[in-house]
């Protein structure tokens, strides 16, 4: 369904930005991708867009950020602006959903199941290092979409 | 050990323009330098991250009793803020900030700007106030009140050019900032009024 949320991607994408060297740095594993694998999100279709950004937003928030904690203060503090943004951006797409304007449709689900399968498949600390390196890709496949 | 040292006292949180700074009263200890370690708790280390504080480095071990917290409250959730006194091994109880602070409580305050007539042109200076701020600028001819006409600066350039100005004429200015993230806007700056060059074209 259509679902409007003003959001500034680039508040996020300067957080990630500042981070991003350090963080895939973590992953050894560059061969596999949580996100794109194995279709890219840019498969997925407009009505199905409002449910599967609120399912990965959810995903991050519960599942990513807090099995990122380093070592670097510096880090840590990117960390949490990026994972407070994206707490402030879920609580405007919940309200989408109150609305009835985020219909799951067939493909988002089995779409998000294979991004959980695809973390589950790693041991928590390197999935969750990978998927907030992918970050990028989610905000991208974001501003592709508006 | 910790309760020799008395905690800070006065924690308030200052906020213009979307810069954020953390302040608070000394503690004074005869013959003794006193430090002070900041740390900070976003709505989402309340709630998900099993209420985790987060030191921030440059007011860690600190001996000023003022820490910039603008790049840490960069989303626009409510936060807890927390200082605590620190001589040599001994620290003092945290004094956390009463009640939550979101970034969308910052006062906002009119832009300062110059208005310059150039030939038959009118300028406007804005100063640049960083990169969460946009500029409305209203502007009309004098003795023409009802018929304002507005430019909305997205990047501050150093001169905005108004349009469909006349030759000879008196022009009055004046300007709000716009916060997107917080959705709010500031008064508006007292109003300018300038005058453009008279037509010097002479018909030979």
């Amino acid at each position: 369904g259509a679902c409007r949320v003003s959001m500034s991607t680039e508040e996020i994408r300067a957080g990630f930005r500042a981070i991003k060297a350090n963080i895939q740095s973590r992953d050894p594993i560059r061969s596999l991708s949580i996100l794109s694998h194995p279709h890219s999100l840019h498969k997925v279709q407009s009505s199905d867009r409002c449910c599967i950004t609120h399912q990965l937003f959810t995903f991050y928030v519960d599942k990513v950020f807090k099995h990122c904690r380093t070592e670097d203060s510096f880090v840590n503090r990117k960390i949490s602006s990026i994972a407070n943004s994206f707490l402030s951006v879920r609580r405007k797409l919940e309200q989408c959903r109150e609305q009835n304007n985020c219909v799951c449709g067939e493909e988002s689900t089995e779409k998000f199941k294979q991004i959980l399968a695809n973390y589950e498949g790693l041991n928590v600390t390197s999935a969750a290092m990978k998927s907030l390196g992918e970050l990028d890709i989610l905000l991208d496949w974001m501003e592709k979409s508006r | 050990g910790d309760a020799l040292l008395p905690a800070p006292q006065s924690v308030s949180i200052l906020s213009t323009n979307m810069k954020h700074f953390l302040t608070w009263s000394p503690v004074i200890v005869q013959g003794a330098t006193v430090r002070y370690s900041v740390e900070f708790q976003g709505e989402y280390e309340r709630e998900h991250a099993n209420g985790s504080w987060i030191p921030i480095s440059e007011c860690s071990l600190t001996t000023a009793t003022l820490c910039n917290l603008t790049e840490d409250i960069s989303a626009s959730v409510s936060y807890q803020l927390r200082v605590r006194a620190q001589l040599g091994a001994t620290s003092s109880a945290w004094a956390t900030t009463r009640g939550f602070f979101s970034r969308a409580m910052t006062s906002l305050t009119p832009p300062q700007l110059r208005v310059l007539a150039e030939g038959q042109h009118v300028l406007v200076e804005l100063a640049d106030m960083g990169p969460s701020f946009q500029f409305r600028v209203l502007y009309w001819k004098k003795g023409q009140e009802s018929r304002v006409q507005q430019k909305v600066v997205k990047e501050v350039s150093s001169t905005v050019h108004l349009d469909t100005v006349e030759a000879g004429a008196e022009y009055c200015v004046k300007a709000q900032t716009h916060v997107e993230a917080i959705n709010r806007s500031s008064s508006f700056s007292p109003t300018q009024c300038v005058r453009t060059q008279g037509d010097t074209s002479v018909w030979l």
